[in-house]
């Protein structure tokens, strides 16, 4: 689950989560929750993706930068992720879903990036959190 | 935070305000929008502009200035070419994001009728929003050639007339594109994307011209009273998005190598002339290039649904296209020297004066021609640029109405089928792939058109041309 979060020209989200594998996951989940109406999208097939980074914060912005690539260029609708790997420099997973069909799929915005505007990821007595800003 | 009202357009925070400043902010702005634009924090973004290492003269801030991701949307900067840096931030995701304005021979009056029509045909031929595709079909080594040709390329495979490029920035194309800096990520994504309009803020809109303010510019681009224009604005779709995010990795992992510290990762910058710096802007070029391509072939599918409608007699011919996401190497005076610069414009539109040997020869009597899209429900604006610009905001002035509300509170309350009868009931059609397409671009979610063009205006950054007003808008 994650919570949307409003900016003048752009949009965001914050999730949480009781670890980093999961917060990864719900993130990215979030991305492809934001860009499409996902109801109704099959898990037909899985598709592998990987990230690195010098610190949490530019993982997360690598590794949702990746899974944008998937939407915009390979135009895979990825509902759900599982993160396989993960440490403050690399992650690794996979997301589950099928291609986009205009027919079949309703889109919501497209997103040009994932940005470091405001960028939180961080791990808090009660979990691990993250606030990510997309540009759009 | 101290603003010093220098007089009733002009507003400066002075470089004291804050540690790491390296200069003064200016912003140009009415006193009623200075306390709309205080709402949000585009001005910390724009002295956090002022920390760039090389800056050159003052951070700039238009009067449609909101809030950004580092840079803001509506800022100005310019660094120095030798000690200066680039920042990846100061140009945004959307590369060469810009404007483009076409006139025809028809009359409002002969297109109100058949305007439904018109708006479907439009809808048809010309792909707008999430996963629409192009009419092209690129070789890799095609895709080069765009990147190294830009609008060239389009109308050399017969996308266009001759003529078109020759009326753009740059005449459509950025030398020192270099195709190999952009990765192969960038071009998968922005391949199948040329010629589509895309989504979010990204519209194709007929308009009527409704006011002239100044006739002999207004002569010398062809527009008059009534008649009917057209306005594309897109970008350079995914592979720009693509280049952005790749060198905003690079950088900011090369940041520490140049010992450069900022006060916000989004303004992750290298010197100019690093290779991390010459190879993005090589990769900047090339996609300004793929931009200019991208509105190139939609002019020709423009043109195309104008034929089936009105027949082959019709006459679609480019007035000028602008971008105003961009960072240009050029020459300004500063403080009575001639420096070359790095002119970053985010969300800020070039305005060179009359007799500048950048602007088509058919303007160069009455200065660049400058293209302003105000929101769907209001107008759109056409200016030229001045002497003042030159000396003041390095040949720059604002690009729109500047965003007001965020897409989601737009959104909140609002019925889509409601805002497209309003809009009917002006004489204004939408369709959009999307409802919150239409929802999130609602005339109240931006600044006032007018104001904004007024501050310029009275500033003498840039002199009124002419008000078209919108009548059908296409957009994803």
């Amino acid at each position: 689950m994650f919570e949307i979060l409003e900016h003048t020209a752009d949009i965001g989200f914050r999730v949480r989560a009781p670890g980093p594998a999961e917060l990864f996951a719900r993130a990215a989940e979030a991305l492809f929750a934001l860009a499409f109406e996902l109801e109704g999208v099959v898990e037909r097939q899985s598709c592998e993706l990987s990230a690195e980074g010098a610190d949490w914060e530019s993982l997360m912005v690598n590794w949702l930068s990746e899974a944008l690539f998937l939407l915009d260029a390979r135009r895979l609708l990825l509902p759900r992720f599982e993160v396989t790997e993960i440490g403050p420099r690399r992650v690794a997973g996979r997301g589950f879903g099928e291609p986009y069909h205009p027919a079949r799929h309703r889109a919501k915005l497209v997103i040009k990036g994932v940005t470091y505007h405001q960028l939180v990821v961080e791990q808090r007595p009660e979990g691990w959190y993250a606030q990510v800003i997309l540009d759009i | 935070m101290q603003i010093q009202a220098l007089d009733p357009y002009r507003f400066r925070i002075p470089r004291d305000q804050r540690r790491g400043m390296r200069t003064d902010v200016i912003v140009y702005a009415s006193r009623s929008l200075i306390d709309q634009i205080r709402k949000d924090q585009s001005l910390e973004q724009a002295m956090n502009v002022a920390t760039l290492p090389g800056i050159v003269g003052v951070s700039l801030a238009m009067p449609d200035i909101h809030q950004g991701y580092g840079f803001p949307i509506g800022g100005v900067a310019a660094t120095d070419l030798e000690g200066g840096v680039v920042s990846p931030g100061g140009v945004g995701f959307d590369i060469n994001c810009g404007v483009r304005l076409v006139r025809t021979n028809l009359t409002q009056e002969e297109v109100r009728p058949r305007l439904r029509e018109l708006l479907n045909q439009l809808f048809r031929d010309i792909p707008c929003g999430t996963g629409s595709e192009g009419p092209l079909r690129l070789s890799n080594q095609q895709l080069d050639e765009v990147l190294a040709e830009g609008a060239g390329w389009a109308v050399r495979h017969g996308y266009g007339l001759p003529r078109d490029a020759e009326f753009a920035e740059e005449s459509g194309c950025l030398p020192g594109a270099d195709p190999d800096k952009v990765s192969a990520k960038a071009k998968e994504r922005g391949r199948p994307q040329l010629g589509t309009v895309g989504s979010g803020n990204h519209f194709l809109e007929v308009q009527w011209v409704e006011q002239i303010h100044d006739e002999a510019a207004a002569g010398a681009m062809g527009l008059r009273l009534g008649q009917i224009a057209v306005l594309i604005h897109c970008g350079s779709r995914g592979l720009g998005h693509q280049v952005c995010t790749d060198y905003l990795a690079e950088m900011g992992a090369a940041m520490k190598r140049y010992q450069i510290t900022l006060p916000d990762r989004q303004l992750a910058c290298v010197p100019i002339q690093s290779p991390e710096g010459q190879a993005y802007l090589a990769a900047m070029r090339a996609s300004a290039n793929f931009a200019w391509a991208n509105r190139q072939v939609i002019l020709h599918l423009l043109r195309g649904s104008l034929e089936k409608l009105f027949g082959r007699q019709v006459r679609v011919e480019l007035i000028y296209d602008v971008c105003h996401n961009i960072a240009k190497q050029e020459r300004h005076e500063v403080d009575g020297r001639k420096r070359a610069v790095l002119v970053h414009r985010k969300g800020a539109t070039r305005a060179f004066p009359p007799g500048h040997r950048d602007i088509p020869a058919a303007y160069r009597e009455i200065g660049q021609p400058v293209l302003i899209p105000g929101s769907m429900g209001t107008a759109s604006w056409v200016l030229v640029g001045t002497e003042r610009a030159m000396q003041e905001t390095f040949g720059s002035v604002c690009h729109g109405a500047g965003r007001l509300m965020s897409r989601t509170a737009a959104r909140k309350g609002r019925n889509a089928r409601e805002v497209q009868e309003k809009l009917e009931q002006q004489g204004i059609l939408v369709r959009s792939e999307t409802r919150d397409g239409i929802l999130e671009e609602i005339p109240e979610a931006y600044k006032d058109v007018d104001e904004v063009i007024e501050v310029v205006h009275a500033a003498g950054l840039a002199r009124k041309v002419a008000r078209l007003r919108p009548m059908a808008v296409i957009k994803g």
